[in-house]
């Protein structure tokens, strides 16, 4: 029996932890069984078993519903993931690719291949796009240094600002040359598109994932500011630029299969740290999985309140995104203040 | 007026005689120009007065133009070709929006008068237009235009036939080629009904537009509260192809859907508009490539070889005008043969 005066929060939680994270992964599991039998044909158990259809039903499952499955967790683990190492390295919970500008310098990367090289396949845009989120993670690093305060709502602030910039940048060159609706159209996350040989980029983005699992504890110190990572004996530097790959990869394989999907990167990594505190090597597998619930059950409603059209998965996310984010920011401040 | 701020008093007192000065002077430069035909054609419409994003509310509005201009401004590519079709010379266009097949009717130093959506008012000032013609997507451009000249809305007006004929009959009257406008227009209807006759037994279809890798399926048909879905309504409403679903809305840009929609509804025909080559990126993923997928294969369209492309600038940027319907009658014509 803990004494009064001890934090006993650990002890106590423990149970509790266990049991969300059971609740998520069975969660994880479900949504994605169901996943794979929505859609606009008739993709169902009972039809996979029979032969009725002539192998119509095996054959979607095969090139259609697993795919996009697949795409859809891959992007949500990632994201979260991708999030989670960006408010590590700035030491502040508000931040992820889409309020840095580094998805907006990522769009702008994969704006200029299509005017310059449109003919360029996915992987060389894929690349040109990681440059410039890769660019964009760097400035954003040297802005919030060079900000004397680091108080929790200026970070994202100037990230934000930083990312109007970048995206007016953007738009106006897509505006000068007519190509405003196209840039809407593709930078628009959606899955709708997705089957088989249409996203396997995302795979990389996974590798980002392990990169950033490895690296966990890594990452664990580099939150607790560079003095004290140096003094651990921690190449600061190394593990940075480790950091600002795995972030400019992950935003730029999304970005070229799905889109911008905002705010997941965001939300996610606040609830995990509710949950279960800031070590990261313990955060990194819930983060991946309840960013791939959220997002796969996004998508599902994606599928179905408009059925047999879609809504574009990003409108979806950001509804849900901004009120958690919200929440998160209200709920903070009446605790902090 | 309060007489506590003396200098704003002067300086009000300033502005407003200077504003008098200024209409006293434009008055008397409005002198008769000696050259210009006296006759005039007048041209009736309702325009859209309330602003963007708002309901629209439609004022009748009379344009009187002279006959035989000598100055031509036009942001209606339909009207570039019904013009030209007719013997007339256009001056002034978005020149970066002119269909090659429409080139030829552009007087041989024609002036850019900015994009499909903005005006370059300082440019069309300065070339002194005698008229300006404008239509949809540069319907709100109305205000500004008509100070500098006579500015004619041709937006569509009931059915695209209808819309046609109307502005043909206008546009002969002002180049004095009212016979070659009926006679023009009669041999398409002539057409078209031998078309019909052939689309009849076509079997079902689907317009689809590709744009940046992503799939709409485009409305069906029109004359709803919304108006007519020219671009995409044309395939079924004036060449009578049969719609595989009736119930698309989306307005003009169509409806997000997945490659298993097209399966799912599976139309003998699919109609493909390539959106990216219409506004000339002609981006990597060419609509022929993001439809060549195992999905799309597995249609009946796909295995009967009955995927059109159609001519894009045509069918999605123009729609209207002579030698326009022409290339969209060849286009089915071709599909049915």
């Amino acid at each position: 029996m803990a004494t009064p005066l001890v934090e006993s929060t650990p002890t106590q939680a423990r149970p509790s932890r266990t049991w969300v994270g059971v609740l998520i992964s069975a969660g994880l599991v479900v949504l994605m069984v169901t996943s794979l039998f929505i859609g606009v044909s008739d993709v169902t158990p009972a039809s996979l078993l029979s032969a009725d259809d002539g192998g119509r039903a095996g054959f979607l499952l095969v090139v259609s519903r697993i795919p996009r499955t697949v795409a859809v967790v891959l992007v949500g683990a990632s994201l979260g993931i991708a999030g989670l190492i960006m408010q590590m390295m700035v030491r502040n919970r508000f931040v992820e690719p889409s309020t840095t500008g580094v998805t907006e310098f990522a769009t702008l990367g994969m704006l200029g291949t299509i005017i310059l090289t449109p003919g360029m396949p996915v992987m060389g845009k894929a690349a040109v796009a990681a440059a410039f989120g890769l660019f964009g993670t760097w400035l954003f690093l040297q802005v919030v240094k060079a900000i004397p305060v680091r108080q929790l709502v200026l970070v994202p602030l100037v990230g934000i600002m930083l990312g109007g910039v970048v995206g007016a940048i953007t738009s106006f060159i897509a505006y000068r040359l007519d190509l405003l609706q196209s840039l809407g159209q593709w930078s628009q996350g959606s899955f709708a598109s997705i089957m088989a040989e249409r996203y396997e980029y995302l795979w990389l983005a996974a590798v980002m994932v392990v990169i950033a699992w490895v690296a966990a504890d890594r990452f664990s110190v580099i939150g607790m500011g560079e003095d004290f990572a140096t003094n651990l004996g921690l190449n600061y530097r190394r593990v940075m630029a480790i950091g600002m790959i795995v972030i400019a990869v992950i935003t730029a394989c999304v970005l070229v299969t799905a889109g911008i999907v905002p705010f997941l990167g965001l939300v996610v990594p606040n609830v995990v740290s509710l949950i279960i505190g800031d070590n990261v090597r313990r955060a990194i597998p819930w983060v991946a999985g309840l960013g791939a619930v959220f997002i796969v059950a996004c998508d599902i409603l994606a599928r179905v309140l408009r059925f047999p059209y879609e809504i574009p998965l990003s409108v979806i996310v950001g509804v849900i995104g901004a009120a958690v984010f919200l929440w998160l920011l209200l709920r903070r401040r009446s605790r902090a203040h | 007026m309060s007489l506590k701020r003396p200098l704003a008093t002067i300086a009000f007192v300033a502005a407003s005689s200077m504003a008098l000065a200024a209409c006293g002077g434009s008055g008397d430069a409005a002198e008769p120009d000696a050259d210009a035909s006296t006759e005039t054609v007048s041209f009736t419409w309702d325009r859209n007065i309330a602003g963007e994003d708002e309901e629209p509310e439609y004022e009748s509005t009379t344009a009187e133009v002279p006959v035989n201009p000598e100055t031509v401004v036009t942001f209606d590519m339909a009207s570039l070709d019904t013009v030209g079709a007719l013997g007339g010379e256009v001056a002034g266009a978005p020149l970066e929006s002119v269909p090659e097949y429409l080139a030829g009717y552009l007087s041989e130093d024609a002036f850019n008068a900015g994009t499909l959506f903005e005006a370059d008012l300082v440019e069309i000032e300065a070339q002194q237009p005698d008229l300006i013609l404008i239509s949809g997507r540069s319907s709100a451009l109305w205000e500004d235009l008509n100070e500098i000249a006579p500015t004619v809305d041709l937006s569509p007006a009931g059915t695209y036939l209808e819309t046609l004929e109307r502005n043909t009959d206008f546009i002969g009257e002002v180049f004095d080629a009212e016979e070659e406008a009926s006679a023009a227009v009669d041999d398409l209807l002539a057409q078209i009904e031998e078309v019909r006759t052939e689309t009849a037994e076509l079997g079902t279809g689907l317009g689809v537009m590709v744009s940046g890798g992503s799939l709409s399926a485009l409305a069906a048909s029109g004359g709803t509260e919304g108006g007519f879905t020219y671009r995409s309504g044309i395939m079924y409403d004036v060449f009578g192809v049969q719609p595989v679903i009736e119930d698309i809305q989306g307005a003009t840009h169509g409806e997000p859907v997945s490659f298993e929609f097209v399966l799912e509804q599976n139309p003998d025909h699919l109609f493909v508009i390539d959106r990216d080559q219409a506004i000339g990126t002609e981006d990597a993923e060419a609509a022929a490539a993001v439809l060549d997928n195992d999905i799309i294969d597995a249609t009946t369209a796909a295995s009967n070889d009955q995927i059109h492309y159609l001519n894009p600038v045509a069918w999605y940027i123009v729609y209207g005008g002579l030698d326009t319907t022409q290339v969209m009658i060849d286009d089915v014509r071709a599909a049915v043969a």
